[in-house]
């Protein structure tokens, strides 16, 4: 319940329609993509000007009510997750695109702007906004700031921080601050790539500057079989180790492939362990070049059958089973929980050998979907919460992921973002020096730590506690390797 | 949040003393306090504003580092990082006293993972020293800011140079750091992993912090292939617009160039007499590099000679050869000293402005006239490709009103720069003279940059009085 008197001057800065207090209007804000956490907000609020923004955030400043912004609600970390004594602070009615700079080659638009809008307006002109996530149909930009959202062409275009020039947002005071700047280089700190990726907890976004990128003349995807998952990643790395940096390079395993060969028939060879896509772009010789290199590597890496699209709509349904892994999977098991980590390259063979060992260990299946190039792991863990114990057989299977993926020195999340879902595995990440740090920065930005509580940090206490329920997290194994 | 600050004080001499003494007792001839020594770390290579340190020390290890971090935290006393000295906005100076730590004796490559492309440097290491070790990989660190300068200093200052259109900078290329923090701890941020979106990026806000934030001891950095096809070419324009909205015209293409670089006609003068290059008439001139594939480069080149010709260049002179192209690259890197040969017996400044591409010709032409209004001379030099150049002041050191002139110049640069939504410090950072020009350009956003400051450093030791202006002045 939202204290009267902030409920009220909420409802004087806002138009009738744009403040929700009633349980059946609050509800569809009860969770993001990530089903399993629910929490329904004090009250939502659906600005469509800064200055309201602004008010806003003095006024839960002033009052001490948590403030959690949402985009579209597609996290799938929970970082939407809303606070029961909070306000839920949608940027859905901010869609305009402001501008489109074809000379600078930058587009400014507002956060509630979908990803592939921007990219749609700007086509007209041969450009295009590269960071491309799956759900980029539905996701808005102001989220994929929030979390550095990724995709399947950050390999060779850079996640969401290499592709945002400036950022403009309110701090939980109310003030307007400018982060980065319209030309190459911001002096001082670099509180641009601070906020990206700080999951709403620093400032509420209200402004964004994109770079676009010239479309590409050409473009080919290069499908690639194998009878061995190991020998698979083993080919990621002989590409990059090549020196070939590919627009796109993905893997997904046979339980992959058979789930999204039902669902879209891309024509994907079932009998193979894995199948690559690598996809070349740039001037029709660059490409007629680099596939011819990227065809080397992948015969000499042993690939059974190689497969160059011919034609744009080739190369689209060649994409098309990617990019529907997701919704294929789920419609072949009741529940799947996708796990998001991230390795260095050279540990693929190895992460994917012991995951096949749990999967058999754990009696569940997992498919696997990643952006190999980056190292980026989606093992998709297939079960049926209806099954008594099953829900906590997966959530065990995954966290054995993620300290594998910590283990040979990667990340917890390579791109989802940490939100409510991996807030212990952070503990085990960082260090309590670095978890300081993070601590003074948000201080710095968020006295009172209002915006997004108990989102994205975990407090040392939490570590303290997880720490000694999990004893083995105490004692890293291989402490001589790099963290994260 | 606004309250101000009060200016850090030198530490008490006695309190110097002792712990000037604590060092020379520990680490013997490796902690120097005499005054050549301590000139030599005193300034880098830009304006003259010595401001000595109290005691050199050379620390071999993060954790010698951490340890002397440390014993000044204790004291609290000014702790300041030295890479070569090559800065040019004063970083280094200490203007409070203290330790200077220079970190020149770490220097080794301690990894180059080929899989991965990247490899993990300490701090000393520099740039040239980091090609030389991975000749025979087949790999290459592309950052290049002319100087040879070291890797941890690069990454302190978010150094940029001649390629970043194709490979961006030191921002884009760090993927992971030990940090030594200002209370003396050894942390790691990110790593090996290409990407990663948990926690606040650490790694990026130290990049680029010029010391002030946190000690960088060790630099996980990207590599990339040796292009197998490199293509030098120089045209030269009638006059500098005609020379800028070619470079406006290639980027709006997205034309991959690796390296393109403007030289005004006083630039371009300055670097036939001084780099003896033949047959060149001293115009406004442009330097290309192509990388990429065979077919590619020649592409890209042909692509390249439409534009300049539509534009009035001259015919494309080629240097192939890996010799042809780094005479040509190195008449450019030595512009600074060209342009100071021009002039003997005057000092020279170089800004650093950088503008959106879109404005470029309208900031350089503006600034090209403002320079010829005051009778100066400044030849102008940059990474046009990405928007930014610097303008090289030669002023008489010993006559007031020609560096009250030069520096009024210069201040007008930063101005037009951010008035055009540009920024006032491409690549060389704010170090102590651009403090005034950060507070015009980034308004609120100052007061959360001295916020984080003092929340990494709360005592005010790590190279106090740069970067970020912690008295109130605005």
């Amino acid at each position: 319940m939202l204290d009267p008197h902030v409920q009220a001057q909420l409802a004087a800065i806002l138009p009738p329609a744009a403040l929700l207090t009633a349980a059946e209007d609050t509800r569809p804000y009860e969770c993001d993509g990530l089903t399993l956490y629910r929490e329904r907000p004090a009250a939502v609020v659906l600005p469509d000007t800064e200055g309201q923004v602004v008010q806003i955030l003095e006024l839960c400043h002033l009052a001490r009510v948590p403030v959690v912004a949402r985009g579209a609600g597609t996290s799938l970390s929970g970082g939407a997750l809303p606070h029961a004594e909070g306000v839920v602070l949608s940027l859905a009615k901010f869609r305009r695109i402001l501008a489109i700079d074809t000379l600078t080659r930058t587009a400014v638009v507002q956060p509630g702007v979908r990803n592939l809008a921007i990219s749609e307006a700007a086509a007209p002109h041969g450009l295009y906004y590269a960071p491309d996530p799956s759900s980029q149909i539905a996701c808005s930009i102001g989220g994929n700031v929030a979390e550095n959202a990724g995709g399947v062409h950050c390999l060779k275009y850079g996640l969401t921080v290499h592709n945002v020039r400036r950022v403009r947002g309110v701090l939980i005071t109310g003030e307007v601050v400018e982060f980065g700047a319209d030309a190459l280089d911001a002096p001082g700190y670099d509180l641009l790539a601070l906020i990206t990726g700080s999951e709403g907890l620093l400032a509420v976004i209200t402004e964004v500057t994109v770079k676009l990128c010239p479309k590409p003349q050409h473009a080919q995807v290069a499908l690639a079989a194998f009878d061995d998952v190991e020998k698979a990643g083993a080919a990621v790395a002989a590409i990059i180790s090549a020196g070939i940096i590919p627009a796109g390079l993905e893997m997904m395993d046979q339980a992959a492939t058979r789930a999204v060969e039902q669902f879209v028939h891309a024509d994907y060879p079932l009998d193979a362990a894995a199948v690559l896509l690598v996809e070349s772009d740039g001037t029709t010789e660059e490409v007629a070049d680099e596939m011819a290199d990227i065809r080397r590597v992948l015969t000499e890496a042993g690939a059974t059958e190689i497969r160059v699209s011919k034609d744009e709509s080739q190369r689209l349904l060649l994409w098309s089973g990617r990019k529907a892994a997701f919704p294929a999977v789920g419609r072949i098991s009741p529940d799947y929980y996708c796990i998001d980590g991230t390795i260095p390259r050279r540990a693929l063979a190895r992460v994917l050998r012991k995951t096949a060992e749990w999967s058999a260990e754990f009696g569940l299946p997992c498919a696997n979907v990643f952006h190999a190039g980056d190292g980026n792991l989606h093992p998709l863990i297939l079960f049926d919460a209806n099954v008594p114990g099953e829900t906590e057989k997966t959530i065990a299977f995954g966290d054995r992921i993620l300290e594998l993926c910590i283990e040979v020195g990667g990340t917890v999340t390579g791109e989802h973002g940490v939100g409510v879902e991996k807030l212990s595995a952070m503990c085990v990440q960082f260090a309590p020096a670095e978890l300081e740090r993070f601590h003074g920065i948000k201080a710095a930005f968020d006295t009172y730590g209002l915006l997004n509580p108990g989102k994205a940090v975990p407090t040392l206490a939490r570590c303290g506690e997880f720490g000694k329920k999990h004893v083995h997290f105490g004692a890293l194994p291989h402490p001589e390797l790099p963290r994260f | 949040m606004n309250a101000p600050v009060a200016a850090r004080a030198r530490p008490a001499p006695e309190v110097v003393a002792e712990l000037v003494g604590r060092l020379a007792a520990q680490y013997g001839d490796r902690a120097i306090t005499n005054t050549s020594v301590r000139e030599q770390h005193g300034h880098g290579e830009g304006m003259a504003d010595a401001a000595l340190p109290d005691v050199v020390v050379y620390p071999t290890s993060n954790e010698e580092v951490a340890a002397i971090v440390r014993l000044c935290h204790a004291a609290r006393v000014p702790v300041i990082a030295f890479g070569v000295g090559t800065s040019l906005e004063g970083h280094v100076a200490a203007l409070y006293g203290g330790v200077c730590l220079d970190l020149s004796r770490m220097d080794r490559v301690l990894e180059v993972n080929a899989d991965d492309l990247d490899c993990r440097v300490q701090a000393g290491v520099t740039r040239e020293q980091l090609n030389a070790d991975l000749k025979g990989t087949g790999l290459f660190f592309p950052i290049d800011p002319g100087a040879n300068a070291t890797l941890g200093g690069m990454a302190a200052t978010r150094a940029s140079g001649t390629n970043a259109v194709r490979y961006g900078t030191m921002r884009e290329n760090v993927l992971g750091l030990t940090v030594v923090t200002a209370d003396g701890r050894v942390i790691r941020t990110g790593g090996r992993a290409r990407k990663s979106s948990a926690g606040y990026d650490l790694t990026r806000l130290f990049v680029g912090s010029e010391g002030t934030l946190a000690i960088i001891t060790e630099i996980q950095l990207r590599l990339y292939g040796v292009p197998e096809s490199i293509a030098a070419a120089v045209c030269q324009f009638p006059d500098l617009g005609s020379a800028t909205h070619t470079v406006i015209a290639a980027m709006q293409m997205g034309i991959p160039v690796a390296r393109i670089e403007i030289l005004d006609d006083v630039q371009m003068d300055a670097c036939i007499r001084y780099s003896k290059l033949e047959g060149y008439a001293a115009k406004p001139t442009l330097f290309f590099e192509f990388h990429g594939t065979s077919a590619g480069v020649e592409e890209q080149s042909e692509l390249m000679q439409q534009i300049t010709a539509e534009h009035g260049g001259s015919d494309f002179r080629w240097a192939r050869a890996p010799e042809e192209r780094s005479k040509l690259w190195k008449a450019r890197h030595n512009a600074y000293y060209a342009a100071l040969a021009l002039a003997p017996g005057k000092q020279a400044f170089a800004t650093d402005a950088c503008v959106p591409i879109s404005r470029l010709a309208d900031c350089l032409l503006e600034t090209r006239a403002d320079v010829e209004h005051e009778q100066m001379i400044a030849p102008i030099v940059g990474h046009v490709g990405d928007g930014n150049f610097h303008l090289v002041l030669l002023f008489d050191p010993n006559d007031p009103a020609d560096r009250a002139k030069a520096e009024g110049i210069a201040a007008r640069v930063a101005s037009r720069a951010i008035a055009m939504g540009g920024t006032c410090t491409g690549e060389h950072g704010i170090g102590i003279h651009k403090l005034e020009a950060l507070v015009a350009e980034h308004g609120e956003a100052v007061d959360l940059m001295r916020t984080i400051k003092r929340a990494l450093d709360p005592l005010d030791i790590l190279n106090p009085g740069k970067t970020v202006p912690m008295t109130a002045r605005d």
